[in-house]
């Protein structure tokens, strides 16, 4: 014998559907998706080899979900991180939950921070993922921002490569509103109004002759 | 007390960029196989009763499960197989996953076949898909690719502990031309010559203090491992095992950034270690396989290594956290080069990915398939010469290493 149940009242949802009302595009010119397409093959002399090119586009959906605050932030030339209001620990890059154990995966409360940041560490990049390599030489720094306790990768601007010093004071700089995307590359890195470069040194030195030939390159590029 | 693990014999295709002779994974890791079954000719295709595949990126391979292309041509039909991905510690997580196959006895006879075809892309986009194992939220955006990443860690940390530029292109002299003696390795296929400090000095920046000749190089290539119980190597290879004495792996953040103050580690090894500067997953992983292999003073009871030199500056770095050296030794340590082949620790002597070369799957298992050759006496028929054998050598470290020290490995092997 079966039973027939019916079912009177609807799932409830895990959770609301956001609706989202605010929608901006900003695809580079000629990028589409057109899938996977074999566009061409190429075949050695003595027909003994062949290779295939294979052409593959895919536009993802980043969800930043519990992330968002962050990236909303960045539009509005804000620096958001998070704390945990057990052990007081913060964040940028934010994490939604405690990393200390004994605070059990607490859920973190969202603050802004001060848009000021120390050096931690620093390279100055003379090659780069092809996205970049146009920017170059680029010094990038890892930078305490606010109170929090990791450091965040971003690029430093407003100096020479070879002037770059570890813990020197930083400022967050964001691009005009207008440009933003809601990424980390909103906003950059410029030394403090209050900071003065060391003079010249044999390091300084050598940063500088490593670089001279990037410039250069960067020029030959379309 | 668990059952000894045993390797019993391997072997790469050449490691390369562009045309190897080798395109095909599936008649490369066919290739591989054939090698080591005339090493040893006791072993046969029936005998394994499972079989792992470490390969790090499908974006590199234009193929999802790509491993089931490969298990398929070998004729395995019906072996249990499944692929390990753990960034560039692919290869070490496959060899720990295979240990712990023999070791709880349910399996025997374990392959691993591991590759990368990194030459399937542009460089400058293999070095953005490589830093998609970066946080790309946070870091991608900014210029972020793996070298740079690196730079600015090795940069600090070079400070802090008086080590020069000069030291760490010794480094990269040293395993470039070791690999000049290694027919497979990319080093000798494509450069093939022998370089000075001052080459690496006057090498393109890539990211300050690392040169163009600091950085392993990209590559196509696979290999192929044996892991068994003690009671097969003993019938099918008795005269030429080694057994796997200790094994650790262990974890760091993905972001080299979220290491300062990361209550974990502050934890295990006080306040400020690692930085940004220390590997702390190399260090918790080797006093973990040094514990099991009973090594109380790594430096003395260690002979020689295979270690993941991914850049001359992240070898500097792994001596420290092996326990070579501490911060007031460590410069001398590389200067007085005790880890040349004439030293009392050579690293590498295979070329490390530095000089063979690193596709990223089947790096980890490259880097094994070296000490194993070294300890079973077989580099005068491996190598071109005798220049790059270690003497006598009885124990050795094989060292696999992730992200920015994201997830490493090391396994202690000694000559049976
Ligand atoms: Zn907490």
């Amino acid at each position: 014998m079966v039973e027939t149940v019916v079912v009177k009242n609807k799932k409830e949802k895990f959770a609301d559907i956001p609706v989202f009302s605010e929608k901006k595009e900003y695809r580079p010119y000629g990028v589409q998706e057109t899938g996977l397409a074999f566009v061409g093959h190429e075949i050695s002399e003595d027909r003994s080899s062949m290779n295939q090119f294979l052409h593959y586009d895919q536009l993802y959906t980043i969800r930043h979900g519990w992330n968002s605050k962050f990236f909303i932030g960045l539009l509005d030339g804000k620096i958001m991180g998070t704390r945990c209001p057990k052990c007081g620990d913060s964040w940028v890059p934010v994490r939604t939950h405690c990393w200390n154990l004994n605070c059990n995966l607490q859920k973190t409360e969202w603050m802004e921070m001060p848009l000021t940041a120390k050096v931690h560490t620093w390279t100055v990049a003379g090659w780069s993922g092809r996205s970049s390599l146009k920017r170059l030489p680029i010094i990038l720094v890892y930078a305490n921002i606010g109170t929090s306790k990791v450091a965040m990768a971003n690029e430093l601007h407003g100096l020479d490569p070879w002037d770059v010093e570890f813990g020197m004071p930083l400022k967050i700089v964001f691009k005009p509103k207008e440009q933003r995307i809601g990424a980390v590359n909103d906003f950059h890195f410029e030394p403090a109004d209050s900071w003065e470069p060391l003079p010249m040194n044999p390091e300084k030195e050598r940063i500088k002759k490593l670089v001279e030939p990037v410039y250069e390159w960067v020029k030959t590029l379309k | 007390m668990s059952r000894k693990v045993c390797i019993i014999g391997g072997a790469t295709t050449p490691f390369d960029y562009g045309p190897t002779g080798f395109e095909s994974i599936e008649g490369g890791a066919a290739e591989c196989i054939r090698e080591t079954q005339q090493d040893v000719p006791e072993f046969s295709l029936r005998d394994l009763d499972l079989m792992i595949y470490s390969h790090f990126s499908v974006h590199f391979g234009h193929q999802l499960a790509p491993e089931w292309i490969i298990h398929d041509h070998l004729g395995l039909v019906g072996l249990p197989h499944y692929r390990v991905e753990n960034g560039g510690n692919t290869g070490g997580s496959a060899l720990y996953a295979a240990a712990l196959a023999i070791m709880s006895g349910q399996h025997n006879v374990v392959g691993i076949t591991g590759w990368e075809t990194m030459d399937s892309v542009s460089q400058s986009q293999g070095s953005e898909f490589i830093a998609m194992a970066s946080d790309i939220r946070y870091e991608l955006m900014v210029g972020g690719i793996y070298p740079i990443y690196y730079a600015a860690m090795a940069n600090k940390w070079m400070k802090e502990n008086k080590v020069t530029e000069e030291d760490v292109a010794t480094i990269s002299v040293k395993n470039k031309n070791n690999a000049m003696d290694n027919p497979k390795a990319q080093w000798y296929r494509n450069e093939h010559r022998y370089i000075t400090v001052d080459d690496v000095m006057n090498s393109r920046l890539i990211s300050y203090p690392i040169k163009k000749y600091d950085c392993s190089l990209m590559s196509r290539g696979v290999a192929f491992l044996l892991v068994c119980s003690e009671e097969y190597a003993k019938k099918v290879n008795p005269d030429h095992y080694v057994t796997v004495d200790g094994m650790g792996l262990s974890s760091c953040t993905i972001r080299a950034g979220d290491r300062l103050n990361n209550p974990g580690w502050s934890k295990r090894y006080g306040p400020g270690y690692p930085g940004m500067t220390e590997f702390a997953a190399c260090r918790c992983s080797a006093e973990q396989a040094y514990k099991m292999a009973g090594i109380n003073d790594p430096l003395k009871d260690i002979d020689f290594g295979e270690i993941h030199d991914a850049f001359s500056t992240s070898e500097a770095q792994i001596y420290k956290a092996l326990g070579l050296a501490d911060e007031h030794t460590i410069a001398k340590f590389i200067r007085d080069e005790r880890t040349s082949l004439q030293g009392d620790i050579p690293m590498n002597p295979g070329g490390g990915l530095l000089g063979y070369g690193h596709p990223v799957g089947a790096t980890g298992l490259m880097s094994t398939i070296e000490c194993y050759y070294q300890l079973a006496g077989m580099i005068p028929q491996k190598h071109l010469s005798r220049k790059t054998e270690v003497s006598d050598p009885e124990c050795g470290i094989v060292n696999s290493h992730a992200g920015t020290g994201t997830s490493i490995s090391n396994f202690i092997l000694r000559r049976h």
